[in-house]
């Protein structure tokens, strides 16, 4: 579980100080499905960056599954990030001379686990995103979708608690945004935090809970019960 | 049709945008060019260094040694000037006669030990003649060099170098007193001032007697070497061809001396010295070539990261051969700058070898600053030419939807 | 990360740009072709030289009359009041560690025989002379141990003499003529051809006490002492010193061992050699500037790469060892194929010119290696920092 406390962050742009978080307090469940909406410039992705240690506080508490981790040492933080979170992207951000099979493959590489390991896991994850045909084409060679799913799939593979996704329909045409929200919420449903920032509301709907940004504070923190069609 | 000074402008702000890897390429440029001056710089300062070393033995020189060898070059054996015919006084004064003839000094040399009151030391002896303190270009310190008289005289006088000087005497007055080689006493009638510089012999550890002086204590009536001064360099040959003719007369019509010239063995050396200066010159060229060879490889790399702004230039009208100038004038600009930085390094390092060995005039040639700057400039565009086609060759199209 | 990954990380990096890792590894390449190949000339000459130098044996010793030398030459040799003397060699011979004593005196002689004459190099020497040179006869015999002081008029010619003078025609027994005196071949010498630019097959051999009289000189040029090996080299020059002394009353001689001038001589062969390589250096030194070069522009071209590896939990040690290592690997490559570039070009020059001697020590091969890896790692250093240090918010965000 997540538990922000007073989280300020703060930027020197020019001469003046932006307030890019102000007095963030937060607190999310393991299991929980977030939408986080405002704004641009509202602070969403700052919170996003934060919460997967990407960024650093100005001041304030953040404790992840109960342990403060913003007194974490850099190797530590890293070691977090690899077995805890788990990115999805806008831009995907694969590597382009990498596969698909060696794109999802990476954070166990920097984990340090051997091939024989890794194959079972690679195999397992590329049929859970029904990409195996896929495998060995490059993400030039892949369409939109299918390479925010194997972005998926390389965020998963480690079995993190947490999924960030900073606006992962983004650059994606309708249908296949659609069929990443629905991955996405199935590994909800396998437990795993799943936090959303996105532009669109009929996003934000379909979340269990809803936070609305605007000028780096929460402005609302709703739960939307029922919306969300577990069946479709 | 495009102007050149835009044209220019336009390559000196692609440069600027990647300021790290322009001065990178600048450098590497730089480091070729200044190296390729020092090092012939240094060449060209040993190479001078040397000629003065000759012109300070004397201009003009015809030298007479004994000893002729058939194998092509002076042999060892020849070298040692040793032969069963003596090569005589006489045969010395018989080539005064020829008119071209300024001065004529017949040499000795050997080793003996000089001693006054107790000190005592091992120095090299010199026997020759008034002349030699001209045809050397030797300067007095105090008193008078060897007399101009009969060189048959044996004349009990010597003329001491500064540091035999030094040694012997210490604080006292050398002049006057009586020294002694061997089993002979020499009064001493002058001090040879010291010579900064020289490769024969050493002026400051020298002493000289008058050459039957020398032949006495040494015991050999041979002499080791004739010195010839010729009044004009275009006399040099006939008075070449009149000493052998002399000699090979006054020997029994055998020719067995060895007659060479100064100028050949400075020939010789600046020969080996200039090879010397091109080789180590051309092998600092071959950081030109490495440089040559990251350029393109960095304009190649520009070309794709620009891909975009290149199909725009297309798209507003830009010819292929417009494309081409563009980014070859962008490496001649990066080549030429560096070039130019090469120079001043080069200019600068050079002023420090000048600094650091005073006796070294240590210039670059004119040759090596302009080969290694027009070098520079042509790698620049040779090693540009391929991104540059690369570049003119882009589909505007297919380059405009990269982005 | 295990090493293999590390390597496939780094080799799929290096492989994504084909022509700009050629042209880095060429300018490494050509860097240590050009150290390899001028270090191996310069190593070739060493050999050559020391080569030339030893095969006249290392358990030399030569003593020149007279205590100064003028670049590393005693004047005494061309005159001096303290000569040595015949009696000197013969009181060398009775040290212990003595095997072969020989006086020398040397001179320029018009040789007639056979009806021809020829100017050449006549040495004064003594029986000692094969065996202390390691310099075979051909055919007869060399100068026999007669009287020193009263030796027969015997002659041995070198092989270059020997044609010049009699072609094909056997000398032995025959009388030659040398500045007026008669002598009688009794061997030739095997051919030695050109040593350090002395011809030794245009040479005469005769009776030391007679080459004095030829030239008419007091005292011997030079006495070489050959010692036992195993000898200590200054316990024979104490001990020369020491007979030599107890005759002169002083020092007034110059002993050269010929240890002391293949080390003088190494030392200078070695610097030049250096210097050389160093020279050919500039070019890896422009090599390594463009490893920097194109690392700068790798780390800002993969800025969103090294982003997305520290959201995924990368390491800033793992991403400066992914950078160092692409490096590395570029430079160990190049530095490869430069080392092959310069034994080939060093071999093709060793066929084309055989005067020139080529050679190349496994020492150096390795070590040109580590210096191409060495240059990688000091290449890539400042680059590697760089994108490790980025800020991954940021770099997520470039483009």
């Amino acid at each position: 579980m997540i538990k922000l406390e007073q989280i300020h962050r703060d930027f020197q742009v020019g001469d003046q100080v932006v307030h890019a978080l102000d007095d963030i307090n937060l607190e999310i469940n393991q299991g929980e499905y977030l939408s986080v909406m405002g704004p641009s410039g509202s602070g969403k992705s700052t919170l996003l960056n934060l919460i997967g240690m990407l960024d650093h506080p100005t001041s304030g508490r953040y404790y992840l599954n109960g342990k403060d981790v913003t007194e974490l040492d850099e190797l530590e933080e890293a070691q977090t990030r690899n077995t805890n979170i788990g990115f999805v992207f806008q831009a995907f951000h694969l590597v382009p001379r990498l596969t698909a099979a060696e794109n999802i493959e990476l954070p166990l590489i920097l984990a340090g686990i051997s091939p024989e390991e890794r194959k079972p896991k690679v195999e397992n994850a590329l049929e859970l995103m029904h990409l195996t045909d896929r495998a060995h084409h490059k993400p030039e060679q892949l369409s939109g979708g299918q390479r925010q799913r194997v972005a998926i799939a390389r965020a998963t593979i480690m079995e993190p608690s947490v999924i960030l996704a900073d606006e992962p329909t983004g650059n994606l045409d309708q249908k296949s945004g659609h069929d990443v929200i629905k991955t996405l919420e199935s590994l909800n449903q396998k437990d795993m935090t799943l936090i959303v920032v996105t532009h669109d509301q009929a996003l934000g709907d379909r979340s269990h809970r809803a936070i609305r940004m605007v000028d780096g504070r929460i402005e609302q923190d709703i739960k939307n019960s029922g919306r969300h069609d577990t069946n479709q | 049709m495009i102007r050149t000074n835009d044209i220019v402008v336009f390559g000196w702000q692609a440069l600027k945008g990647y300021h790290t890897r322009t001065l990178l390429m600048l450098l590497a440029m730089a480091i070729g060019v200044a190296s390729v001056l020092m090092l012939t710089a240094l060449g060209e300062g040993a190479r001078q260094y040397v000629r003065g070393e000759f012109a300070s033995l004397g201009t003009n020189l015809v030298i007479v040694f004994p000893g002729r060898s058939e194998t092509a070059g002076a042999g060892f054996g020849t070298m040692m000037g040793v032969t069963p015919r003596d090569l005589t006084l006489d045969d010395a004064r018989a080539l005064t006669r020829n008119p071209d003839v300024s001065r004529i000094a017949p040499i000795n040399v050997g080793a003996a030990e000089i001693s006054w009151q107790n000190r005592k030391r091992e120095i090299t002896v010199m026997g020759s003649t008034s002349d030699i303190l001209k045809i050397r270009h030797w300067k007095m310190s105090s008193g008078s060099f060897l007399p101009d008289h009969d060189w048959d005289r044996a004349a009990p006088v010597c003329v001491i170098g500064k540091k035999v000087r030094d040694e012997i005497f210490g604080a006292h007055n050398a002049m006057g007193q009586w020294i002694r080689l061997g089993e002979y006493r020499y009064r001493v009638i002058g001090i040879l001032a010291s010579e900064g510089r020289s490769i024969g012999v050493d002026v400051e550890e020298l002493v000289i007697i008058p050459v039957s002086s020398a032949q006495a204590l040494f015991n050999v009536p041979s002499l080791f070497r004739i010195l010839i001064e010729v009044k004009t360099r275009n006399a040099i040959e006939g008075v070449i061809q009149f000493t052998k003719s002399t000699l090979r007369q006054r020997h029994q019509g055998e020719e067995d001396v060895t007659v060479i010239t100064q100028d050949a063995v400075l020939e010789t050396f600046d020969r080996i010295l200039g090879a010397l200066t091109y080789a180590v010159g051309g092998i600092a060229a071959i950081s030109l070539a490495v440089a040559g060879i990251l350029i393109m490889n960095v304009m190649l790399v520009a070309v794709s990261q620009r891909t975009s702004e290149i199909g725009l230039l297309k798209a507003l009208g830009a010819s292929r051969r417009q494309i081409v100038r563009l980014i070859l004038s962008e490496a001649l600009l990066l080549s030429a700058m560096g070039g130019i930085i090469g120079l001043l390094i080069g200019q600068a390092g050079s002023w420090g070898i000048r600094e650091a060995l005073p006796d070294l005039e240590a210039y670059p040639p004119m040759w090596a600053t302009l080969a290694s700057f027009l070098v520079a400039i042509i790698t620049g565009a040779v090693f540009s030419l391929l991104p540059a086609r690369r570049a003119a060759k882009l589909d505007a199209v297919m380059a405009l939807s990269r982005h | 990360m295990q090493i293999r990954d590390f390597l496939r990380l780094t080799g799929t990096s290096i492989l994504a740009h084909k022509l700009r890792s050629f042209l880095t590894m060429l300018g490494i390449a050509v860097g240590i072709a050009a150290v390899v190949l001028l270090t191996s000339i310069g190593e070739g000459i060493h050999k050559f030289v020391l080569a030339e130098f030893t095969q006249f044996g290392t358990t030399l010793v030569a003593i020149n009359p007279g205590k100064t030398t003028t670049m590393g030459m005693s004047m005494g040799v061309f005159g001096t009041v303290r000569p040595l003397s015949i009696e000197d060699a013969e009181a060398l011979k009775k040290l212990p560690f003595a095997k072969s004593v020989v006086g020398f005196v040397q001179g320029n002689a018009e040789i007639e025989g056979n009806n021809r004459s020829r100017r050449t190099t006549v040495y004064g020497t003594g029986h000692g002379f094969p065996v202390a040179f390691s310099m075979p006869v051909r055919s007869g015999r060399f100068l026999p141990p007669d009287d020193p002081v009263a030796p027969r008029a015997f002659a041995v010619l070198g092989s270059k003499v020997k044609s010049e003078l009699f072609g094909n025609v056997n000398p032995l027994g025959k009388l030659i003529r040398i500045g007026g005196d008669r002598y009688r071949v009794i061997g030739v010498m095997e051919s030695k051809g050109q040593v350090l630019g002395f011809d030794l097959d245009d040479t005469v051999y005769i009776p030391l006490a007679r080459g004095l009289e030829l030239f008419n000189r007091e005292g011997l040029v030079e006495i070489d002492v050959m010692y036992y090996e195993g000898t200590n080299v200054d316990q024979v020059v104490t001990g020369i010193k020491r007979v030599l002394m107890a005759r002169h009353g002083r020092e007034d001689f110059t002993i050269t061992t010929q240890q002391q001038m293949l080390d003088v001589l190494g030392s200078i062969l070695d610097i030049l050699t250096i210097a050389v390589g160093a020279i050919g250096g500039i070019s890896l030194l422009v090599g390594g500037i463009g490893i920097i070069t194109i690392m700068t522009i790798s780390v800002n071209e993969r800025t969103s790469e090294i982003g997305l590896m520290r959201a995924l939990g990368a390491r800033n040690s793992q991403i400066l060892s992914l950078f160092l290592g692409e490096a590395v690997v570029l430079s160990a490559i190049g530095g490869i194929a430069g080392m092959i570039l310069g034994i080939g070009i060093g071999q093709l020059l060793a066929v084309a010119l055989p005067a020139l001697p080529v050679h190349t020590p496994w020492t150096f091969v390795v070590l040109a290696e580590s210096v191409a890896v060495f240059i990688g790692l000091a290449a890539g250093v400042i680059p590697a920092m760089h994108a490790a240090s980025l800020d991954p918010v940021e770099a997520l965000r470039a483009e």
